[in-house]
């Protein structure tokens, strides 16, 4: 095959529209390659195939490319290292894609961490606020027994009676506030040694000879209450086994004061 | 836009953007050869996505040296809209140039698409057939000319004078469209 039967029998049109078989190609191929002529002409051949090509452009759907583009990236796992290394439009917006995603992470654990940290201290609170709730009552409470022993001490009407220690117990001191309007009792055992576990002292009133029980004397405290007896002569002071008797031990008399 | 050869060298080394902007490029014309010769726009479009999906895998088969992409591209697409045709019919010979005029089960498809238009449309009536038939019609040259019922040299000629005045007409375009670009 030369260049003219090439020329005239249209052999380059065949070959480039593809009619051509191997055989015919590899010789066209081969006279391509050694003829610069017949090269650029083949050159204007195609340019000029290619522009009536494009002259006559019909666009394709859309899909299509999408398609192909979704198709090219299942295809091959191996080429998608290199896809996203060389698409730095697609590596862009998965790089913000991703710091957002991280950002809201971070922000979602440190939301987190405050709400436990929120839920803690308001444990804390609350826990604070029944301990002073309860300080509050405690003292209240205290107020109120403080304010009773106030009024009854510093009301006008009352009488103050100081029981001094017998021979027994010398250097005991009860004071005692009596009101008969009101009809209290009010006693200060600051001054009253400490018992064993196993005494107590008991306040009597005596009523005509007949010895009645005011009450038990706490340990723990220094003023207190005790119950009011009626035409009472005198007030008594025993030391008793502990919580009380029912009579009063006579020889156990530590101090007594009587009542005008 | 860049030029094919760069585009290219990115093809083979499998970047999507190349692939993307070659068919941004191609793929109408393409699109255009696969419907004239199929005429079922749902069967033109998977082979057009084929003819893409091959130049991606096979872009290293391409060799510059030997012709232009558009000439390898365009040979892809035609083959394997031949092969679809042998397939919807195998009775059809593939020299059975009857396989473009017996398609009842077809879609019929808008006859916008099967109208050409540019320099092709200046030609002669002969001259543009032939073209049409080779070009457009995936027609081998042998089948050509029995369906202009000329004899294979005189088809020939037809081809050969119809692209010298295509060549002429591009030629005075080019010329112009310098002019243009001179006098601006």
């Amino acid at each position: 095959m030369d260049k003219k039967t090439l020329l005239e029998n249209g052999l380059l049109e065949q070959y480039l529209l593809g009619e051509l078989n191997a055989k015919e190609r590899e010789q066209i191929e081969q006279l391509l390659a050694s003829d610069a002529e017949l090269k650029t002409h083949f050159d204007q051949l195609e340019q000029n195939f290619e522009t009536l090509g494009l002259e006559n452009t019909v666009t394709p759907p859309v899909k299509v490319k999408t398609q192909l583009l979704e198709g090219i990236k299942s295809s091959s796992n191996a080429t998608k290292v290199v896809d996203l290394k060389s698409n730095n439009n697609s590596k862009w917006y998965l790089g913000i894609a991703a710091s957002i995603a991280g950002l809201l992470m971070i922000g979602s654990f440190w939301m987190y961490n405050q709400l436990n940290q929120v839920k803690q201290q308001l444990q804390t609170v609350e826990t604070n606020n029944t301990e002073l709730n309860t300080t509050i009552e405690v003292l209240n409470k205290e107020l109120r027994d403080t304010n009773t022993f106030y009024t009854a001490i510093v009301n006008p009407d009352t009488e103050q009676y100081i029981l001094k220690g017998n021979d027994l117990l010398p250097e005991a001191k009860v004071v005692s506030y009596v009101n008969h309007k009101t009809k209290s009792v009010v006693i200060n055992t600051e001054r009253l040694p400490k018992l064993d576990d196993n005494h107590d002292y008991q306040m009597w009133a005596d009523v005509e000879g007949e010895m009645i029980n005011m009450g038990v004397i706490a340990k723990d405290k220094t003023l207190m209450t005790m119950a009011y007896i009626d035409h009472a002569e005198s007030l008594n002071i025993t030391i008793e086994p502990a919580g009380g008797n029912d009579h009063p031990t006579v020889e156990k008399l530590v101090t007594n004061v009587y009542l005008n | 836009m860049q030029n094919d050869t760069t585009l290219i060298q990115h093809l083979k080394n499998k970047d999507e953007r190349a692939l993307s902007l070659l068919y941004d490029k191609y793929s109408g014309a393409i699109y255009s050869v696969i419907l004239k010769m199929i005429r079922d726009e749902g069967k033109a479009q998977n082979i057009l996505q084929d003819t893409f999906m091959t130049v991606w895998d096979k872009a290293e088969n391409y060799d510059a040296d030997k012709g232009r992409f558009y000439t390898w591209l365009y040979r892809i697409a035609k083959n394997k809209t031949l092969n679809v045709l042998r397939k919807t019919d195998p009775l059809i010979q593939t020299d059975d140039f009857s396989v473009h005029t017996n398609k009842e089960d077809a879609i019929p498809i808008d006859t916008e698409y099967l109208e050409l238009k540019g320099a092709i449309t200046t030609l002669e009536t002969h001259h543009k057939e032939a073209i049409e038939l080779v070009y457009f019609k995936g027609l081998t040259h042998r089948e050509a000319h029995k369906e202009m019922d000329v004899p294979l040299g005189t088809f020939k000629s037809y081809v050969r004078q119809a692209l010298k005045q295509l060549k002429e007409t591009y030629a005075k375009t080019l010329s112009f469209i310098l002019l243009i670009l001179n006098a601006l």
